[in-house]
């Protein structure tokens, strides 16, 4: 019982922080506006899908791992461009990628609660 | 019934894998994008800017005849952007020199050099949205392209014809 509601919990949580991603990564695109604000657009639309995607469960076990290998995607893709050109170091972004750590640290803990239950 | 490959392996190898392919395929898409960039370090950019009058009466037509040179700035987000802004006017006609928000600007305005003993300044401005010269003045304009995407600069006076484009490259 309390192996489910931990399962509910870490679900829930990481709905919330993937609906928070999206939303700033709409924002970025929205407010910093150049050539590759579509971009943001993307990145955000897709988290948010796959917030719905986690809330409604389905194929848990595999739409958690691809959310977390797309968070640790994300993630890789702005650390290389940010060392490379310097681009992308901006409090958005941080917040951004410190909130997107967080998530992939969600998404383990519930991908490997899922494969428990 | 058997499992498939995806239920064999153990959920620390499953978050193994998928992490090193994620990584691996992050940093290659990073090391793209960041050579499609072409990124520049911020560096100060000068331009003069002068306004022109084209050949054409404008009581006949309607609207002023006055345009800038050039009528199109592009710098890369970052960038120090330094404007000298020259009123050539052979008449004693002003321009003002007006940049979209949410750009601001610092501007040294400098006396008529055609009447002597002419140069020197004439007013120092600090974090206007634009700034005005009259016949034979110039300032020194200022900013930092903080913001990309595409911005007016307007002589709010000679509208709509006198209107230039700041393109900044984020």
């Amino acid at each position: 019982m309390e192996a489910l509601n931990d399962l509910k919990m870490l679900r829930w949580s990481a709905v919330a922080l993937l609906l928070v991603t999206g939303m700033i990564d709409l924002y970025y695109g929205n407010s910093f506006a150049g050539f590759y604000e579509n971009l943001w657009y993307v990145m955000g639309g897709i988290y948010i899908f796959a917030a719905m995607v986690i809330a409604a469960n389905i194929e848990p076990r595999f739409s958690q791992l691809t959310v977390f290998a797309y968070t640790l995607f994300l993630w890789s893709v702005w650390a290389t461009v940010a060392l490379e050109t310097g681009t992308g170091l901006d409090a958005v972004a941080y917040a951004d990628k410190a909130i997107e750590a967080v998530l992939a640290v969600n998404m383990v803990l519930l991908f490997r609660s899922s494969r428990r239950v | 019934m058997t499992r498939s490959g995806f239920g064999k392996l153990s959920t620390g190898r499953l978050l193994m894998v998928a992490a090193i392919i994620a990584i691996v395929s992050g940093v290659s898409v990073g090391l793209g994008v960041g050579y499609v960039i072409h990124y520049d370090a911020p560096t100060t950019r000068t331009f003069f800017l002068f306004d022109r009058s084209l050949p054409f009466d404008e009581n006949v037509f309607g609207y002023p005849h006055d345009t800038f040179v050039p009528d199109t700035i592009t710098v890369n987000k970052g960038d120090h952007v330094l404007i000298h802004f020259v009123d050539i006017e052979s008449t004693p006609e002003g321009h003002t020199f007006n940049l979209d928000p949410p750009y601001t600007l610092d501007a040294v305005v400098y006396k008529n050099v055609t009447v002597p003993p002419g140069g020197g300044v004439a007013g120092t401005f600090h974090n206007v949205p634009g700034v005005i010269i009259g016949q034979g003045q110039n300032a020194t304009i200022t900013f930092t392209a903080n913001w990309a995407g595409t911005f007016r600069y307007i002589c709010e006076i000679h509208q709509p014809t006198m209107t230039g484009y700041l393109v900044v490259i984020g």
